[in-house]
């Protein structure tokens, strides 16, 4: 199935976007996880706090459907 | 001159004579606003053995090259002194609307000397500059005045105003503006309320001069447009900070229990999510700021009444949270008030009070000293008893108010190995035991323990955590990266969320100053004002400069009990490790003395003549310092 995945910041170029200028298209076998997904990507899990799927947060264990875009959030401080 | 209001207002607390001077240009050029004239300034004019609640300490006010522009967010201010935590240079800023009011009423810089020997506020209006009687005001909360004061002067009057906290001294007191945002650190509210400067309160409605306005507005529409598409500004809209709640426990870095154990079995309880679903009434945006990440929540605890506050952001909730063992997020709301309402930093606060429940634990407190009551972990009733006694200045309280630190040196019995601070000031929400280059961050940073100045979270990560090496050059390259957001006093957000370059501000500088700025010439204004700050310490504090330069014992020897990162923590040699390579990379020698080579290549040569006196001038490099400093130090893929 197609999963696009998106993001900004150092975790944009970790992503290797080829879409848009955020985006990454990625065919993957059965229903993975994001963690599964981000672990064949090689980036590690502390690059990414959460993920953002139609206006609403899912942790890394969320398996995104077919056609699904997924925003993945890198870490900041502030506050 | 281009991008500036063009004066420096000048205000003796004690007989009331207001100076007004021109901006000078090398000032301008040379420092770049906020951050950069409070420490050039503060070095240039403060004694060195003057008390930081004295009278001949200065509380400046400054906003920045890009405050008030309708740049990327230029809504910053710096406020500044020599800090009764620290007893070094301090600056701390704060956003919201004060600062482009400021700039619009004509005005860079607002220095206060003196003491007033009565309450009093400043009254700006354009030109008219006044000090005002505030007796009627004095003992009020921060939140209550500001409305107050709105409700006085009027709604278009951008105020600031400081807390019981403040007026009674306590080192970790802020300075509040726009209902909860704040100058939180290095205890700036208790030096205005050592002047007794209640508040300030300001309107300004002239224009400000830009060099190239057709460019500006083009390429701040173009950043507009394309922020606003971004993948990443639903989420920060939709949460803010607080979303990191979860990664931080589940990477290791959140303080628990002050900084037992870096993972909180509830923190699902005071999460970002918990936030949006319980206690958010609205989104809170910052002047000419297009993200809204601020929450304004309320906070809802039977037999306490309704209370309404700016956050809890990230910070908040992890050490007024999680350090203090909090498990539901209306009570770490409450707290928000709390600090806020009393005019506290929430993050020393938070980190104090679960140094001081950690103590009751230990049967180092008493409930003698707490006037009865208890201070157990995640107790809200407990926590508002202490932050209570702490603003008075009460019982254990008084003990309390000088912040971990100050706190653990009156207390004794080796207490001062699980305060979590830093030259004073207490350590962000980010334990740094499995997280090496943060510990370094910490016990570098000019004003002690505070993220803003160097976040190295990720950093470390992508540098290999469990190893010493190369640490060094990217605190260093972030300690001038980041603290440069608060010199030209833009929010640092769009850089690290929303693909804004540095380079795209310096674009918007060149537009709004007509100067030929660089990014290269931005790093070093950012490396001397460290370099100045270190100096500053020295002459105020002596040497040897590493002795001050050190790390809580708790995190260099206790394992991490639990949790993701359990049995890590940094050990000594590896924390000397980086020092000595902090030092050598900075140009400093292996006391921490910067040396003259470095001082002379940063244009500042009478501050290398002002060590040499006091014998604490770096002892010259045999082949040279680093030619590697500044932009140059920065590793790939940040």
């Amino acid at each position: 199935m197609i999963v696009y995945l998106k993001s900004g910041g150092a975790l944009r170029e970790r992503l290797r976007p080829d879409v848009d200028h955020y985006t990454r298209r990625l065919e993957v076998d059965g229903t993975p996880s994001l963690k599964e997904i981000l672990d064949g990507l090689e980036i590690p899990l502390v690059f990414v706090a959460f993920a953002f799927v139609n206006g609403k947060f899912e942790h890394l264990d969320y398996r995104p459907a077919d056609g699904e875009t997924v925003t993945l959030q890198p870490p900041v401080a502030g506050g | 001159m281009d991008g500036f209001g063009g004066t420096i207002l000048r205000i003796n607390l004690e007989s009331g004579e207001i100076k007004r001077t021109p901006t000078p240009e090398d000032l301008a050029r040379g420092w770049m606003g906020a951050r950069g004239f409070v420490a050039k300034t503060l070095y240039d004019e403060v004694p060195r053995d003057a008390d930081p609640l004295g009278p001949e300490n200065l509380l400046i006010m400054a906003p920045g090259v890009m405050t008030g522009a309708f740049a990327p967010c230029g809504s910053k201010i710096g406020f500044g002194c020599i800090s009764p935590a620290t007893n070094g240079h301090a600056d701390s800023n704060m956003g919201g609307m004060l600062g482009a009011e400021v700039k619009y009423a004509g005005y860079d810089m607002v220095v206060f000397e003196r003491v007033s020997p009565e309450p009093v506020y400043l009254y700006i209006d354009d030109d008219t500059v006044e000090l005002r009687p505030a007796g009627d005001y004095w003992g009020m909360g921060s939140l209550d005045l500001e409305k107050k004061m709105k409700e006085d002067l009027g709604e278009d009057f951008q105020i600031a105003t400081i807390g019981p906290a403040g007026e009674n001294g306590v080192v970790f007191s802020c300075i509040t503006h726009d209902f909860g945002r704040q100058a939180g650190r290095c205890g700036v509210g208790a030096v205005m309320g050592s002047k007794r400067l209640k508040a300030i309160a300001v309107r300004g409605t002239k224009s400000l001069p830009v060099h190239d306005l057709p460019a500006m507005t083009k390429a701040t529409y173009d950043i507009i447009q394309r922020t606003k598409s971004h993948p990443l500004m639903e989420p920060w809209q939709k949460y803010g900070t607080a979303l990191f709640v979860g990664w931080a426990n589940e990477h290791g870095c959140f303080p628990t229990k002050n900084f037992q154990t870096t993972y909180h079995e509830h923190w699902e309880s005071i999460s970002g999510e918990k936030l949006a679903e319980e206690v958010l009434v609205t989104h809170k945006a910052c002047f000419g700021c297009w993200m809204n990440c601020g929450k304004y929540s309320v906070a809802k605890i039977p037999g306490k009444p309704d209370t309404y506050v700016e956050g809890p952001e990230y910070e908040t909730i992890a050490l007024c949270g999680g350090s203090c063992g909090m498990k539901d997020i209306h009570h770490v709301a409450y707290a928000n008030w709390l600090c806020d309402n009393l005019g506290l930093d929430t993050m020393s606060s938070g980190n104090t009070i679960g140094f001081a429940m950690e103590c009751f634990e230990k049967g180092i407190i008493t409930k003698d000293d707490l006037e009865g009551h208890e201070l157990k972990w995640g107790d809200i009733d407990d926590f508002e008893n202490v932050v209570r006694m702490i603003a008075d200045r009460r019982g254990i309280g008084e003990t309390l108010s000088y912040g971990t630190k100050g706190a653990a040196e009156r207390l004794g019995q080796n207490t001062i190995a699980f305060a979590s601070q830093a030259k004073g000031m207490e350590f962000s929400g980010y334990d740094t035991r499995w997280y090496w280059a943060q510990l370094l961050s910490y016990c570098t940073s000019d004003i002690g323990a505070h993220h803003n100045r160097s976040w190295a979270i990720t950093a470390d990560v992508q540098i290999g955590q469990d190893t010493p090496k190369g640490k060094a050059p990217v605190v260093i390259y972030l300690q001038h990266i980041r603290p440069l957001f608060d010199t030209w006093c833009c929010c640092r957000l769009f850089w690290g969320e929303l693909d804004v370059t540095p380079e795209e501000h310096v674009d918007t500088i060149r537009q709004l100053t007509g100067w030929d700025v660089t990014l290269e010439e931005c790093m070093q204004v950012s490396e001397k004002i460290w370099n100045i700050t270190r100096a500053h310490y020295l002459e105020r504090n002596g040497g040897p400069g590493r002795q001050f330069d050190v790390a809580p014992a708790r995190h260099l020897d206790e394992k991490i009990p639990s949790g993701p990162a359990e049995g890590h923590a940094v050990g000594r040699e590896n924390f000397e490790y980086m020092l000595d390579d902090y030092y050598y990379n900075r140009g400093w020698d292996k006391q921490g003395h910067p040396t003259r080579e470095v001082l002379e290549i940063l244009g500042i040569p009478y501050v290398a003549d002002n060590l040499e006196k006091i014998g604490l001038l770096g002892k010259p490099f045999e082949d040279g310092v680093p030619k590697v400093r500044g932009e140059k130090l920065k590793p790939k893929a940040m």
